[in-house]
């Protein structure tokens, strides 16, 4: 595409294109979608540090259900995707599209690990018994999560699209390497959510003996 | 693969050789009529759509108002059922705040903005027409609900296995504009379907669906328009010389993004709990209801400076041109309007103080909220202030922004009281606060928009409104709303509760409900002629100068109609009301060396925004139905999310094309302005 196939292309006010700044303000919006998600779990969880109740009336304690050893893996892969999707970016500015493809291939790769160790984690907890219905831990989890990886789910889809994209010989130049660079801003945002999310959901119930939810709270058991 | 060059610059889109977008299909660059409308990405257009819908919905809303009111006029009437009644009272409050106030000042954002920081269009033409038919969708979406509900009354669906299962049949919303849980959710476990049982019927999911739908749809615009007012301004045209209306359009586009997320959570969550068997606000499995009012309102106040802002912003540029004076405290305007916007995140719970908060947040959000009322009276002050000494041109538009300023600040004064932790607590769901906040929606924000209706019209159409109906009209507005809402600060005080079908006599309500309810009728009178009169100026009214006002702002130098590139050569600002003072002397507006016989780059037609949209009018009517247990439903919330999915990316392949148009060339003014000798100007 051309410089000036688009009246985006005429030089703005702040010299920031109209696409990185339009995604840069939807991550604003997204922040505060993230936050009020991450608050609602971080209070219920607050009233309620018993975890939840199974269908044979068990007490389960989350730190017992969780293998942080398994989320701190995927936690890392995410991590380098976003590693790789700095190099995919940095190769696109240089014109270097076959970097560009391997490096974007990396992070479509690692991304559908975190994805694959989400499905995983989603089924293993529910065999265990923790599920939406079953406690407003099940509702508030799956839903925070479950909203981060539909997250992930669109940033590896775009990336797809934008791999295949880059066959027709359209993305190129100028407007290409900024094509790219937005999809690692929302790639980026989607990783840096996740750490907030792994320390809150998951890290901070393992500070103490039982978590620094402590006791003497009430506690509604069913 | 650039696409100026393949056409020469063209007088006409009409002129234009059929040209092919990436994905090989025919731009709709060249059409005519219906097919234009539906494909347009042109600001004017969108803005005139979004305008016609928005009055619309207001008029649909005021029906429903006056059913409400007719209901009230005397005691135990049965005018409508209780069914009814808060079905009317639900939709009336919705239709009027997401569907009239909203998309309206949404209008004049398209209409103005661009014009008035000397662009040639938004930031992202194609996401603009998409936000508007995500708009129209989610409208028709939410009013749907009604057909259904006049279905099930006429009893078209009892054959139907799943209407027969129903155990709630009130179709259209019947929770409230806020849909406070748990009567909006679920109680006790969820069956084998995945659903615990509702306290009421597939109203609310058509609710739940419709908001969601129309934040999208606001959110869309609201990235756009803050995306253009930082990006597209003219040479020479700072943040200090935007105008106030351009302003208060950047503040509210801000209040929308990060308030709306808010709203949004909450409604993915109360879809959870409901379609999924979650349990968020369910009370039974430990749900707190009382987070869902905390969510509702974090979204719910600044929703309200959302809604007066462009209103505020509309006033700022209407008291200046017929004062023929620079608006007072310019720069002490703009600051109180971010202050507004910021305290406006930091007030929610005002609206619970009798949920029981505690004394230390309960003071503290009465203390903020009183604070709030401080750049609120210096906006005041500053209008008054811009009044004063001013040539006053009483002028329909300034009749009504004058009243604007009147009802706003009784709406005000009510509200301070409220902000008083114990009195609100009398007042709490009287009809002191149905008075409070009408003064505040209607007379201030209503009046506002009128006011702006009638002030732009002449740009926006190139006619001249009929002037002694517009003054009858507002006359009769200003009289019926003050008869229909004064006497309700009564009836409030004097006990009588909101959202309540009906009430018996011997209370002492009688007579003011009965006041109130003529005045409804005067308000719903001055309403309908004021829209008339504006619906028959597009068509018919007087041919108008491009300036019949004597205004301001850069929207003003154009011609009316706007032609569609707005600027035949990018305009260059040295001051603010530049237009104004290069009319009277000073040499402050220049022009940049384009357009002319290189012609103007105007962005492609597409009707791909309107199919992504499309996609949400499945989605919207899926999903309640889905509840309903109509058999199938879920296919076509697939189809939707497939449609919208598709939409966007056949968008993001099609290409951004755009054609070369010629524009006039006025070489007189092009070149460099004189700089503004001070800002003593003002």
């Amino acid at each position: 595409m051309s410089q000036a196939a688009d009246a985006h292309d005429a030089p703005t006010s702040t010299g920031i294109d109209h696409k990185k700044l339009i995604m840069w303000l939807f991550l604003a919006s997204d922040c505060m979608f993230f936050g009020t998600l991450i608050s609602t779990h971080l209070l219920y969880r607050k009233l309620y540090p018993t975890g939840f109740t199974d269908a044979e009336g068990h007490q389960h304690f989350i730190q017992n259900l969780f293998n942080i050893e398994l989320t701190s893996f995927s936690t890392f892969i995410l991590l380098m995707s976003s590693f790789l999707m700095a190099l995919a970016v940095s190769a696109m500015h240089k014109g270097e599209i076959k970097s560009f493809r391997r490096n974007v291939l990396g992070v479509i790769f690692f991304g559908l690990i975190f994805l694959g160790c989400q499905v995983f984690e989603f089924t293993h907890f529910y065999h265990q018994g923790l599920t939406i219905q079953n406690s407003v831990l099940g509702s508030t989890f799956y839903v925070l999560t479950g909203t981060h990886g539909t997250h992930v789910a669109i940033g590896v889809l775009w990336l797809v699209l934008l791999y295949f994209y880059s066959f027709t010989g359209k993305l190129g130049g100028h407007m290409g390497a900024l094509d790219v660079e937005v999809a690692g801003l929302y790639w980026h945002f989607v990783d840096i959510v996740w750490i907030i999310i792994f320390t809150a959901v998951y890290l901070v119930e393992y500070l103490g003996p039982s978590g620094i939810w402590g006791s003497g709270l009430p506690v509604i058991t069913k | 693969m650039s696409h100026d060059t393949h056409h020469a610059p063209v007088a006409s889109k009409l002129d234009l050789a059929p040209e092919r977008s990436d994905l090989g299909l025919i731009r709709p660059d060249r059409t005519t009529g219906w097919r234009d409308w539906l494909t347009t990405v042109d600001h004017k257009k969108i803005g005139v759509l979004y305008g016609a819908f928005a009055m619309m919905y207001f008029l649909i809303g005021g029906v429903e108002a006056l059913a409400i009111r007719t209901q009230l006029i005397r005691p135990d009437n049965d005018f409508v059922t209780a069914r009814m009644y808060n079905q009317l009272f639900t939709m009336h409050g919705t239709t009027m705040i997401f569907l009239g106030v909203m998309p309206l000042s949404a209008a004049f954002f398209n209409f103005l903005v661009p014009l008035q920081i000397g662009a040639r269009d938004v930031a992202f033409p194609r996401l603009n027409a998409f936000s508007l038919w995500t708009f129209v969708f989610g409208a028709f979406v939410l009013n749907a609900s009604w057909l259904f509900e006049f279905g099930h009354l006429a009893g078209w669906f009892n054959s139907f296995d799943w209407h027969k299962a129903l155990v709630y049949t009130d179709f259209a919303p019947a929770n409230g504009w806020f849909s406070y849980a748990p009567l909006s959710g679920t109680f006790g476990q969820a069956d084998a379907s995945l659903q615990a049982p509702r306290f009421t019927g597939v109203g609310t999911d058509f609710w739940i669906i419709g908001i969601q739908v129309l934040g999208i749809a606001s959110l869309a615009a609201s990235f756009n328009f803050i995306c253009t007012i930082i990006n597209m301004r003219a040479k020479g045209m700072t943040m200090m010389r935007l105008p106030v209306f351009t302003w208060m359009t950047l503040v509210t586009s801000f209040l929308i993004i990060l308030a709306f997320p808010a709203i949004t959570v909450a409604l993915i969550e109360l879809m959870f709990d409901r379609q999924f068997g979650a349990n968020f606000f369910n009370p039974s499995a430990g749900g707190q209801p009382v987070l869902w009012q905390h969510l509702f309102w974090i979204f719910g106040h600044p929703e309200v400076y959302i809604l007066v802002l462009p209103a505020m912003g509309i006033v700022s540029e209407i008291l200046p041109t017929f004062s023929g004076k620079a608006l007072f405290g310019y720069p002490i305007i703009v600051f109180s309007g971010a202050v507004i916007g910021f305290l406006g995140f930091a007030v929610w719970s005002h609206h619970m103080f009798t949920t029981g908060l505690g004394p230390v947040p309960t003071a503290a959000f009465a203390l903020l909220t009183m604070a709030i009322a401080v750049p609120t009276g210096v906006k005041i002050f500053n209008w008054i202030g811009t009044l004063w000494g001013g040539r006053i041109r009483f002028t329909p538009p300034m009749v009504l922004a004058l009243g604007f300023i009147w009802m706003f600040m009784c709406g005000g004064f009510s509200g301070v009281m409220h902000s008083s932790a114990p009195a609100d607590s009398q007042q709490q769901d009287s009809y002191f606060v149905i008075a409070h906040f009408h003064y505040v929606l209607l007379g201030g924000v209503l009046l506002g928009l009128m006011a702006g209706l009638y002030f732009w019209f002449p740009k926006i159409f190139g006619r001249m409104p009929n002037a002694p109906l517009a003054y009858i009209a507002s006359g009769l507005v200003i009289l019926g709303f003050n008869m229909a809402f004064g006497p309700m600060h009564y009836l409030g005080l004097a006990g009588m509760p909101r959202r309540t079908h009906t009430y018996h006599a011997g209370n002492g309500w009688e007579t003011w409900n009965y006041v109130s309810t003529i005045g409804a009728y005067i308000l719903g009178a001055g309403v309908f002629l004021a829209f008339m009169n504006l619906v028959w100026t597009a068509f018919k009214g007087k041919k108008c100068a491009s300036d019949p006002w004597g205004g301001r702002t850069m929207e003003w130098s154009l011609p009316s109609p706007v032609p569609e590139y707005n600027f035949a050569q990018s305009p260059i600002i040295a001051s603010r009301d530049a237009y104004f003072e290069d009319k009277h002397g000073g040499r402050r507006i220049g022009y940049e060396n384009d357009g002319g016989n290189a012609g103007v780059h105007m962005p492609s037609q597409s009707w791909m925004p309107l199919l992504a949209g499309a996609g949400f009018l499945f989605i919207g009517l899926g999903m309640p139905m889905m509840s309903m247990h109509v058999p199938h439903a879920g296919w076509l919330v697939i189809t939707g999310l497939t449609v919208l999915f598709v939409g966007i990316w056949l968008w993001a392949l099609e290409g951004p094309g755009g054609y070369m148009l010629k524009t006039p060339v006025a070489p007189s003014s092009s070149g460099q302005p004189a700089p503004a000798a001070t800002t003593s100007a003002h």
